[in-house]
């Protein structure tokens, strides 16, 4: 091509020839091709790098146009990864772009499979998929550049193994849980009418047929009210019908009345008929659908003494007064995040909708929904950009709003809180995406000393604050773990095999977990016997060996399979060689490495309690939730036992990791 | 899912759900950034962006998405080889030779339909010379690696009168930049300030306070006791204080403790957290609520001695603000915010109610100052962000150069930043004297220090600052591109919809070290 010196003119004169020729050798795997991802990957192409591997699980919406600018209106739905890879390659025709329409977390993207990268850039938007990304990279030891943004915020932070913290060297914030009964039977908050609609109803009425009991069973071992309990157990059975009803075409507009009467009639009559929950606070009103469709519909409302947590959202306690049917005043919109004062051109779903148009809206949006049902669709979950889902969530928790006499919110509200929807504009992105590419050449240049850690402020007076690099926290429970693989056929190798191999010659009592399962421990060791497939320990998985006292550091072995040239009668599984030389030390308890599930199972410790429970079971079952990691800390809590924290103060003295793999 | 239905599908299904047409849908995430009104300014502004490099395309692109009304790119010149290899809104190998200017805007107008784009192959040094009205028509211009003879007459031009258009300043040469705003005045309602409106839990008004001292807390039966709202509560122990202490709140560290320990006294059982808040809260009692340190200078401002029919709103509203926090009790209108607290669903709306009524009747009062009508939506956001009002006075661009001793005082202050704007300055000034020569070290240099005081030394972040510049004098690296095209759209933003606080200055990038400064 005659113009391919040209072209590459200026990147050369940056770069340096040595290191720009190495970059087109340079296999780089880009996580999340969304709105940083569509930065990064134009960034990355015009800079010069040769392969370019870009994997995202999503598909293209419209609310996405506004900033992830490789994408346009007629490529709605597609895959992102793909829509991506065509738009943005012609820009360099050296270039070689692998798109992958997956998700990060799935089985075969393995510690080879990441191995074979020489960088890894996460443009991802969750911290379930950072961690994991995070985790592998350590895993795989290849260094990793994280990245995220919120409105005009962003971050960017290198991490290399060992040299560096890891992502999950400092304890991420943990989501907001509610305990069970808030959500099912007594909420005082918009968000606990929200998380019940999207979360319960929905899976409920549209989602798997399921009998929603495992999470009743278990809120009844965590000690919440056994009556209240039961009645909850009755409720979700009841479902049945009116999840026949919206699958049957012939039921047509009954099936969405017969779905209010169940959930806001007869369910909150049963939640009545115990007396003693509504002691200490305001009874709910069962809704008429009749009346309020006429507007005659009038609240009986006691005068209810809230709780207001310490933590909820804002605006909170004003239950609107309902008169006939309509809310009486209601303050001008109060969007978390953005000022809409002054706002003259207000948008059309910020309107408070009364209390029959949110009946309207129920009825119409179930209708839909159902007819989908009908069409073929085997299960519908709330997705925010999901129209009919929104506007089910809108109407059904506002009106469970207005049985509870909690203030209802209006559909722009009911999206940002059910989506959990963070503001984000194109500039943050362009920002952070070139902070990215810059940290990534320091890294393949290994000029460390050059590394920082970058956050884009909100001060108009220093928009980006550089910090240099911390090393790994001797307490994180993913990086200062010693790292290996083993490649083997599941069904025909043991956890014996596995875990004695990698022990060799040491005969120290170790446990041995799988995520967050036990599988072995120094007295119980059934499941030597047993293959890896029928424990579930498969490909992509982690097996973990915890020395039973605490003095050697984690070992942590990522399973792969056979190399494709193994023969059929070789051995069934292959040890790393040499065997892992885990550091000796005081291994603590770890930092919380797996994020904690938004459940609803758990219950917040500083969530209201109410008086009826035994509340400290509950806090202490929580808490035991929280420390996922395998850790002997963990299993002796479980065993009543309670371990000092002194453990904590030998860590100082921790020593060069050395790892082999 | 249904994300690609048509408007009417989107908006008629049923008449009452408020269903958001494709636009809101499409702004979704931005318009919980800065709402209606700051997109409705961003549809209205029309933008000129001198030249159709890496840098400027990648600026328009982060303005375009968003949708902003309008731009034209003004460039003469053609797509070279280079433009090619570092221009992501070029067609690669197959735009070369064609406008540059052309290119740009057709690849950049597929981002959003909504966004008018226009290119003008115009030579900006003829329009400055023949039809300098030109520019008058945009609410904003930017200007990257402008020549500086050039730049200077523009910016000259856009200063003459305070109604021309904000002009953006944008150079960079490889990893380092710098980009500054030069406007007259920029006036700010939605700072989107951090700081909280005071409760005057210190001065409370008149029906605060009846409340707060009607109260019986002795005969409550302990639900209600226990959910007494921590402002009626200080309210009421700030009163019974001040009745025994000569009318005055709590002085000294002392009666500091004491009082706090008075409130935790009223507890009728240990875990009344009302109570425990009411005592966290305490400091509002002795935190005197008066016009804060960053508003009260703003009274002074010259533009209120002067005001007429048709001086800006803002100034009026200033105008009227000075008026009523000159009455006793001395402080800005109430905001009826109240937070979250442990509190009665009934306490609370009383408590909502009566901060409401008050909120309403000094907005009365406000309102009674205006010597000019005002839209009353905008007196409630003004009343509303009272309390974080900004006003930015801004410079000419180029006024630090002119001034040896300034430049020379902030070199001995922020020398890495300093260090960096006088190499970009000193590569401008060989750009002039030396149009056929590669820059070198030493006519960078010499160029830098005739800015300077004769005499005055050149720290050594300087020469890692020309280094980079004799490198690559004129790289238009597309990673540098990108970053700068996020940092400058980004004011650019603020600039236009009056909201958040723009950068005050010349803000300087290097990014090799990964560093910005401001000076």
């Amino acid at each position: 091509m005659s113009t391919a010196a040209g072209r590459t003119t200026h990147a050369k004169a940056i770069l340096g020839p040595e290191l720009y020729s190495r970059l087109s050798e340079t296999k780089v795997l880009l996580v999340g091709a969304g709105g940083i991802g569509c930065e990064l990957l134009k960034n990355i192409v015009l800079t010069g790098f040769g392969h370019i591997t870009l994997l995202d699980l999503d598909t293209i919406d419209l609310s996405n146009l506004n900033r992830q600018f490789l994408f346009r209106k007629k490529d709605v739905k597609q895959s992102k990864a793909l829509v991506a890879a065509q738009t943005a390659a012609p820009f360099n025709p050296n270039v070689k772009i692998t798109p992958i329409y997956a998700n990060i977390k799935e089985p075969q993207f393995d510690i080879e499979w990441f191995s074979s990268f020489d960088i890894v850039l996460n443009a991802l938007d969750n911290l379930d998929a950072r961690r994991h990304v995070n985790k592998m990279c350590m895993a795989a030891q290849v260094p990793l550049v994280e990245s995220g943004t919120a409105g005009y915020l962003g971050q960017v932070q290198p991490l290399v193994k060992d040299l560096t913290e890891c992502f999950d060297c400092i304890p991420k914030p943990t989501p907001k849980t509610f305990p069970v009964c808030t959500i099912r039977s007594t909420p005082s908050q918009p968000i606990h009418c929200i998380v019940w609609s999207k979360s319960y109803l929905m899976g409920q009425l549209f989602g798997e047929d399921e009998d929603a009991t495992g999470e009743l069973d278990e809120a009844e071992k965590q000690g919440e009210n056994a009556q209240e309990i039961a009645t909850l157990r009755k409720e979700a059975q009841a479902f049945s019908a009116v999840r026949k009803a919206l699958r049957d075409p012939t039921s047509k507009e009954s099936a969405a009345r017969m779905a209010f009467q169940k959930v806001f009639d007869s369910d909150i009559c049963n939640l009545l008929s115990m007396a003693d929950m509504w002691r200490h606070r305001a009874p709910p009103t069962p809704l008429d659908f009749g009346k309020i469709m006429d507007e005659s519909f009038v609240m009986r409302r006691a005068v209810p003494a809230a709780e207001p947590s310490a933590n909820g959202h804002p605006p909170h306690g004003a239950a609107p007064v309902l008169v006939n049917g309509q809310p009486g005043q209601h303050d001008s919109q109060q969007s978390s995040s953005s000022s809409t004062s002054g706002a003259k051109v207000a948008l059309k779903d910020q309107k408070k909708l009364t209390l029959k148009e949110n009946l309207e809206l129920f009825v119409s949006s179930t209708n839909r929904l159902a007819t989908r049902l009908q069409n073929g669709e085997e299960t519908i979950s709330f997705d925010k950009d999901d129209d009919d889902t929104l506007d089910f969530v809108t109407a059904s928790s506002n009106l469970r709003s207005a049985a509870y006499g909690i203030e209802e919110k209006t559909r722009w509200e009911v999206k940002e809180m059910a989506g959990n929807i963070i503001p984000a504009i194109a500039t943050t992105n362009a920002v952070i995406s070139g902070l990215i590419v810059l940290q990534a050449l320091h890294l393949l240049r290994k000029s460390y000393g050059r590394l920082r850690n970058v956050h884009l402020q909100f001060k108009p007076s220093v928009p980006l604050s550089a910090i240099t690099l911390s090393s790994p926290n001797p307490n994180c429970g993913i990086c200062r773990d010693t790292y290996t693989k083993v490649l083997c056929d599941p069904t025909k190798t043991t956890l014996g095999d596995v875990v004695k191999g990698i022990l060799g010659q040491s005969d120290r009592e170790v446990g041995v977990y799988e995520d967050k399962r036990i599988l072995a421990d120094p007295d119980w060791d059934d499941n030597y016997e047993r293959t890896l497939e029928s424990l579930n320990v498969t490909r992509g998985k982690f097996l973990t060996i915890v020395d039973e006292e605490g003095d050697v550091a984690t070992i942590t072995i990522g399973l792969g399979v056979l190399p494709g040239n193994h023969p059929a009668d070789g051995p069934a599984f292959i040890l790393p060689d040499p065997l892992p030389q885990p550091p000796k030390k005081v291994k603590s308890v770890p930092v919380t490495s797996t994020p904690p599930r938004a459940s609803l199972k758990r219950s917040a410790p500083d969530d209201d309690i109410i008086e009826l429970e035994p509340s400290s079971k509950r806090q202490k079952s929580a808490a035991n939730q929280d420390i996922s990691s395998p850790s002997k800390k963990r299993r002796l809590e479980e065993d009543g036992l309670v371990l000092m924290d002194t453990a904590n103060d030998k860590l100082e003295e921790e020593d060069e990791v050395i790892v082999v793999d | 899912m249904h994300d690609s239905q048509d408007i009417e599908t989107a908006t008629t299904a049923v008449a009452t759900e408020g269903r958001p047409d494709d636009k809101t849908r499409r702004y979704d995430r931005q318009l919980r950034l800065w709402a209606a009104t700051g997109q409705a300014a961003l549809e209205n502004a029309r933008l000129l962006v001198i030249s159709g490099s890496a840098t400027s395309t990648s600026i328009l692109k982060n303005l375009v998405l968003p949708g902003v009304g309008h731009f034209t790119i003004l460039d003469h010149t053609e797509v070279t080889p280079e433009d090619a290899g570092n221009n992501f809104f070029l067609e690669g190998p197959s735009s070369i030779g064609k406008s540059r200017a052309e290119e740009a805007v057709r690849l950049l107008c597929e981002l959003n339909e909504g966004v008018v784009g226009k290119a003008d192959t115009g030579n900006v040094a003829e329009i400055l010379d023949k039809n300098p009205s030109y520019f008058e028509s945009f609410s904003l211009v930017i200007a990257h690696n402008l020549h500086p003879v050039l730049l200077d007459k523009l910016s000259t031009l856009l200063w003459s009168d305070p109604t021309y258009p904000i002009l953006a300043v944008v150079n960079s040469a490889g990893f380092l930049a710098e980009f500054s705003l030069q406007f007259h005045e920029h006036a700010i309602i939605e700072s989107h300030s951090d700081t909280t409106p005071s409760l005057r839990i210190d001065k409370a008004f008149p029906a605060l306070l009846e409340y707060a001292k009607s109260l019986d807390f002795s005969s409550m039966d302990s639900m209600e006791h226990s959910h007494i709202p921590y402002v009626v509560i200080l309210v009421r122990a700030l009163e019974d204080w001040k009745k025994q202490h000569d009318g005055k709140s709590p002085q000294t560290y002392d009666q500091k403790k004491e009082f706090k320990a008075k409130i935790l006294d009223m507890k009728l059982k240990i875990d009344e957290e009302n109570f425990d808040e009411a005592e966290a809260q305490a400091y509002r009692c002795w935190t005197e609520t008066n016009v804060p340190s960053d508003i009260a200078p703003l009274f002074d401002d010259p533009q209120l001695d002067s005001l007429s029919p048709t001086s800006p709103l803002f100034f009026h509203l200033l105008y009227a603000l000075k008026k009523f926090a000159a009455q006793p009790p001395h402080v800005l209108p109430l905001t009826s915010t109240l937070p979250d607290m442990k509190a009665s669903t009934a306490s609370y709306i009383h408590l909502q109610r009566l901060y409401k009524d008050q909120t309403t009747e000094e907005k009365r009062t406000f309102t009674s100052f205006l010597q000019v009508p005002v839209d009353d939506d905008l007196v409630d956001s003004f009343v509303k962000n009272a309390h974080g009002l900004k006003v930015l006075r801004g410079k000419k661009w180029g006024l630090l150069d002119a001034s040896p001793e300034q430049l020379a005082e902030k070199l001995s202050m922020s020398p890495r930043e300093t260090s960096t704007h006088l190499a970009m300055s000193a590569l401008r000034a060989s750009t002039i004297k030396h149009p056929d020569i590669r820059p070198t070290a030493e006519i960078l240099t010499s160029e830098a220090k005739a800015l300077l005081p004769p005499g005055t030394e050149l720290p050594e972040e300087f020469s890692n600052a020309i280094g980079e510049l004799v490198r690559a004098p004129t790289a238009d690296l597309p990673n540098t591109a990108a970053l700068l095209g996020g940092l400058v759209a980004q004011e650019v933003i603020k600039m236009i919809t009056k909201q958040y606080i723009p950068i005050d200055g010349c803000c300087v990038i290097d990014l090799i070290e990964t560093w910005t400064g401001m000076i």
